[in-house]
């Protein structure tokens, strides 16, 4: 080819290069939905007989639309899509459409919306997703590299527990309310902490809703399983967030989700599988949704400036004495998180020496010996306490058990995850008075001749 | 000239120079030659046509020149300074319906007060005054206040358009200039 | 009326004051003189000779390299310019301005996109450049100097695109930059971890790192700093160093050489500024199609409590970053770059053969093409492990194997001289010993007066290093792949450290050949350290932690 042709070629592929760059930059996806809005709402009005707004309507600019909440940080540019949304376009917020992104915004004469006004919180403060977006995938935050996606169903109530913290009696947070109460009846606070109440045994979810994803041990998605289904394997679909994750731990085995290393295969020490106990048979499936709704308010990243904020009221204690105030001990302090609803049952102890356990046998192939560790609990407080007296139980609960005390099945194995910790500077003496008077109340009674 | 040196590469035979001098065809329009300049142009123009469009914001971080005023009903005959700190903006109420002044002295710009006792917008800057319908009876000022665009929503709200603004007597009476709300 | 006549309308504006008042020169005829003219009469076009050698206007011999850097180098500047108008260097404004230039403003996806790639195409074309002026001899006197201008030029342009990296406000950004400028903090006696730095009262808010950073940490100041050296600082410093570059290039002519004696120049104008418009536009149309069809990338907001797993630098870095895993921070981070630029620039004063200048000469210039080529390799497949073999936690991934596979821990190391290998006193031993091992190895190739058979000696050295691997293999001392890892990098540092040297700069004079040595020995030791590590688990060579300095 000459210089003359290449001349010729080259500016040309250059300028349809630059239109073929405008054209990508202006047909944005936002704005068929935008100008689909306007044909729509200008037929409604046409079919009203409004004929002039009808024209104005049909006339309105093309444009991308956000709604400014400064104090809380947010620029929305939802409305560009959800015009029925924005106020200017739609100042009733009502419409008869019936399909996304056109319709209005459901109950908008609701207490609940009216309190929020869409210009002052916008979108996200709620919804959660990338406001700045705007694109389809980008906006909900279907995408890598955004944290946050839209928050889907009941876990939305989340947003509610961020501000308000009376959320427990809110009308509109119930799922939330009931996730906390879920989460308190199972004793997670055992080992949970939340703004400074609870065990120290694991992480405390104070801000578990911005655990980025660089935290939650991607590769264990792929064992996790919600409703039967598998998570896809990438977690730019929206897929691999915080909120599954901790509806994985909820739907399925926490031990099965984080096996780690038992075996030592990959380390020079075993490393037992996730402590945390299997819920499934006490958890209902809205429950852990409810759960899940609770814990996506634990944020500290986003900062909700002081006059955004509800307080909480004030804790109050039921007034209770003796057994029956140490039985509502037990259950404040999460300790049914590991020995079982009203210590009933001690809960899963990974590798500890346990009742139904066969005789260790290293010869045995892996997964029986996984399925044994398995069986090894934490202990059934009833079965116990009976060898204690008053004040050796309220010491054994102040100083806790170190857990190189705890007798393992396997002695190759990993120590357990799990241990007593100490009670010492979280339950009071008179509590802990109460807690032991309960505790040795159930005692089974030894009839075996002791 | 440059003095080189040379180390010619042994194996390498002389490659014949590209055709020097001998070409006047060069700027003759036969060749399409044309054609490459033109659409270098055209390419140019393209970027510089994108460049200007580039330095319109397609968003800006400003309360919108559109705002909401609130229902209509809530609003006392006469002039109301509920939105001058927020949006510079006085809602004026009269016994048919609302206009939306603007509260920026047409002389240079400063924001005038409301005297209330006195009936007039009054400018601290250059002492120009203003009647309540916005139109000058002392001062500098050489045209009567801006009114904004307001509208009734089926809401009963008064939504209030700051971009779209109009003075002369006679338009600024009509929609949308003005709202009609008859209502007691 | 008179039909249009195109010829006589172009005449007539031609000859109009106002384009004779822009446009100098008489009715064009092209003529020789014309041609000229054309040249010397035009301020951007001045800086070309009016005629050049044949060979120069071969895409074979100049691959048009420097022209697309240089070409490059200006899209750079348009496309930044007009991104500097949608974007605030502050810490809560950065990341969301460069979403806005993603969402909302018209053209600012292309346009970022467009910056991004030119500059990391920048890189590549300004390393092509390097390596063709190389390999064509053109360093070679009378150009030392601009040899060296070039090489700054190359530095400049990979901290242009480091300070750049910062500016978007996300993940890569922060953590590229931390870790880079951790670097600087581990800078001999200028930074607080560097070696000796504690002794002479370097901390964290006193060092060179602080001053880079405004700061003990990543933070706002550094934001603006290093908009201000991107937007400003640097790109002055670039566009001056250009100016001397092409002046440079002018004074000393073309490097390339007439392929006969009595062959005749040619004009420049046309046949060399069609060559590089040619170039400059097919540049210009790569980068805007690659913009339209990959968008540049954007992580998460930066956020100084979580790193990105695994956490890498751009490509270009990787290399360096690699190499972070088998040196401390201030060999990689600090002494090894330093003495890339330092060598680099010395290469023209320490090459003495008169051959090969102005043309491609394998044969003429063995022992310098091949050092430089393999430098050059080195570098790439370094950029290529770290790129492609490393996964979360920076841990060895096959290009087969997935990312989710949880890997082995890595095994312990240990420090030859230091507490877990020789014990106490080590360096007392230690420090003689690697200093006269690193004198026999640069001192005996020139001590060896009569040329050495290679072929001969590199089959005795794989045949004694083969004999030791397999007794270590048989002793269980090592495992099939220690021996190889053993026989490829021992017998590489051979062949390149000793066989190649041994035959072709043995008759140097003493003070260039012991500078050449210097870096011939220093590059062997980026193999040998890999080799230990790799292979035997060695973190250390010589450890001495009471000034911080480890080898």
């Amino acid at each position: 080819m000459s210089y003359r042709k290449a001349f010729i070629v080259s500016n040309a592929l250059m300028l349809a290069a630059f239109v073929w760059a405008f054209a990508k930059d202006f047909n944005a996806e936002w704005r068929p939905y935008q100008k689909k809005y306007y044909q729509l709402a200008a037929d409604a009005l046409e079919k009203k007989g409004l004929k002039d707004e009808a024209r104005r309507m049909r006339r309105s600019p093309v444009e991308i639309k956000q709604i400014i909440a400064g104090d809380l940080g947010r620029f929305d540019r939802c409305v560009t899509c959800h015009v029925g949304m924005d106020e200017y376009v739609n100042p009733t917020l009502k419409n008869d459409f019936a399909e996304n992104p056109y319709k209005s915004h459901p109950k908008v004469d609701a207490a609940l919306v009216k309190a929020h006004p869409f210009t002052k919180f916008g979108c996200t403060s709620c919804h959660s997703g990338q406001g700045l977006a705007t694109s389809v995938d980008a906006a909900h935050g279907w995408v890598k590299h955004w944290e946050k996606p839209m928050l889907k169903g009941v876990h939305i109530q989340g947003s509610c527990v961020k501000c308000h913290g009376n959320f427990e009696t809110l009308k509109g947070a119930e799922a939330a309310a009931l996730g906390k109460k879920a989460f308190n009846r199972q004793g997670c606070q055992g080992c949970h902490m939340i703004n400074g109440f609870g065990g120290t045994t694991s992480v405390p979810l104070d801000d578990i809703a911005d655990k980025p994803f660089e935290r939650i041990a991607g590769y264990n998605f792929k064992r996790v399983q919600i409703d039967g289904k598998e998570l896809r394997d990438e977690h730019h679909d929206s897929h691999w967030n915080i909120q599954n994750w901790i509806l994985g731990h909820l739907l399925n085995d926490p031990a099965e989700v984080t096996p780690n290393d038992p075996f030592a295969h990959l380390n020079a020490e075993p490393i037992p599988p996730s402590g945390m106990p299997d819920f499934r048979g006490e958890i209902s499936r809205s429950e852990a949704d409810a759960i899940v709704a609770y814990l996506s308010g634990m944020t500290k990243e986003e900062v909700v400036p002081y006059r955004y904020h509800v307080p909480a009221p004030p804790a109050r204690e039921p007034r209770l004495s003796g057994t029956a105030r140490g039985r509502y001990v037990f259950a404040k302090y999460g300790c049914q998180g590991c020995h079982g609803l009203d210590a009933k049952q001690g809960r899963r102890r990974f590798n500890a020496a346990g009742d139904g356990q066969k005789e260790y046998d290293d010869t045995l192939p892996e997964a029986e010996q996984f399925a044994q560790m398995n069986l090894g609990a934490e202990p059934t407080l009833p079965n116990l306490v009976g060898t204690y007296t008053h004040e050796e139980l309220v010491k054994k609960i102040q100083n806790g058990v170190p857990a190189a005390d705890a007798k393992k099945w396997s002695p190759k194995g990993p120590l357990p995850m799990v241990t007593m910790p100490s009670w010492k500077d979280k339950i009071s003496k008179s509590e802990l008075d109460d807690l032991a008077a309960w505790l040795l109340s159930i005692a089974k009674k030894d009839d075996s001749g002791f | 000239m440059s003095e080189i040196t040379p180390n010619p590469a042994p194996n390498q035979a002389p490659v014949p120079s590209p055709k020097p001098a001998a070409k006047p065809a060069e700027m003759s329009r036969g060749d399409f030659l044309w054609a490459g300049w033109g659409m270098l142009a055209a390419f140019f123009a393209a970027s510089a046509a994108a460049g200007a469009r580039f330095m319109f914001p397609n968003v800006i971080y400003e309360p919108s020149q559109k705002f909401n005023a609130g229902q209509a009903s809530s609003y006392d005959l006469g002039v109301s300074t509920k939105w001058l700190n927020e949006q510079r903006v006085w809602i004026v109420r009269t016994p048919s319906g609302f206009y939306a002044m603007w509260a920026r002295c047409t002389h240079l710009g400063c924001t005038p007060n409301w005297w209330g006792d006195q009936n007039r917008f009054k400018c601290p800057c250059h002492g120009s005054n203003y009647t309540l319908d916005g139109d000058v009876i002392a001062g500098p000022a050489p045209m009567p206040l801006w009114r904004a665009k307001v509208e009734l929503a089926p809401t009963g709200d008064l939504i209030v358009d700051k971009a779209v603004l109009e003075n002369k007597p006679g338009k600024r009476e009509d929609a949308p200039y003005f709202a009609s709300y008859a209502a007691a | 009326m008179p039909a249009l006549d195109l010829e006589t309308i172009k005449k007539e504006i031609i000859d109009s004051q106002l384009w004779r008042s822009v446009f100098r020169g008489g009715v064009w005829k092209d003529t020789p003189r014309d041609r000229a003219g054309h040249i010397i009469g035009n301020v951007w076009l001045h800086l070309h000779p009016v005629k050049v050698r044949p060979r120069a206007l071969e895409w074979a011999y100049t691959w048009g390299m420097g022209g697309i850097s240089f070409a490059l180098y200006l899209l750079l500047t348009l496309t930044g310019v007009a991104l500097m108008f949608y974007y605030r260097p502050t810490i809560g404004l950065a990341y969301r301005d460069i979403k806005d230039l993603e969402f909302a403003v018209t053209l600012g996806m292309f346009l970022r996109n467009a910056h991004r790639w030119a500059a990391q195409a920048m890189v590549v074309a300004v390393i092509a450049h390097m390596v063709r002026v190389f390999l064509t001899g053109a360093y070679k006197k009378p150009r030392e100097f601009n040899w060296g201008i070039g090489v700054l030029l190359l530095t400049l342009t990979l901290f242009l695109s480091f300070t750049g990296y910062l500016l978007p406000w996300d993940q890569l950004a922060i953590w590229a930059v931390t870790v880079g400028t951790n670097m600087a903090g581990a800078t001999p006696i200028l930074g607080n971890e560097g070696p000796l730095g504690s002794l002479v009262g370097m901390r964290i808010n006193n060092d060179v790192r602080f001053t880079l950073l405004g700061g003990t940490m990543v933070g706002e100041n550094t934001l603006l700093r290093f908009y201000v050296m991107h937007c400003v600082a640097v790109p002055l410093v670039v566009g001056i160093l250009l100016i001397l570059h092409f002046w440079r290039i002018r004074k000393d002519s073309f490097s390339a050489a007439p392929y006969s004696a009595a062959e005749e120049k040619i004009d420049v104008w046309p046949h060399l500024v069609k060559r590089e418009y040619i170039a400059a536009a097919g540049t210009v149309l790569f980068i805007m199609i690659w913009s339209i069809l990959q968008n540049a990338p954007l992580e998460a907001i930066a956020n100084p409590n979580v790193t990105t797993n695994p956490s890498k630098a751009p490509w270009y870095f990787v290399g360096l970053q690699e190499l972070l895993v088998y040196f401390d921070p201030w060999i990689a981070g600090v002494a090894m770059p330093g003495l890339i630029i330092v060598g680099l620039i010395a290469i023209p004063y320490i090459d003495t053969n008169p051959k090969g200048v102005g043309y491609y000469a394998w044969k003429e210039r063995p022992f310098a093409n091949a050092l430089f080529m393999l430098g050059i390799v080195m570098w790439f497949a370094l950029i290529y492990i770290g790129y492609a073999l490393r996964g979360p936690n920076y841990a060895w991934y096959w290009p087969w194997e997935s990312w989710y596979l949880p890997k082995a821990a890595p095994p312990p190391t240990w420090s030859v001289f230091g507490p877990e290998g020789v014990g106490a006193y080590s360096m007392l031993i230690g420090i003689p010993l690697l200093g006269a091992l690193s004198a026999a190895w640069m001192l005996l190739p020139k001590l060896i007066q009569r040329e050495l058979d290679g072929r001969k000696a590199m089959g005795g050295f794989l045949a004694a290093v083969a004999a030791l691997a397999v007794a270590g293999v048989a002793l269980g001392r090592m495992g099939a792949a220690e021996g190889g890892f053993l026989l490829f990098f021992l017998g590489a540092s051979f062949y390149f450290g000793f066989v190649l040297p041994q035959r072709h700069i043995r008759t140097l004079d003493w003070p260039r050949y012991l500078v050449t040595m210097v870096l011939v020995v220093s590059t062997m030791s980026v193999l040998l350290k890999m080799c230990a590590r790799l292979a035997f688990n060695i973190k250390y060579v010589l450890t001495i932690p009471s000034i911080n300095m480890n080898i």
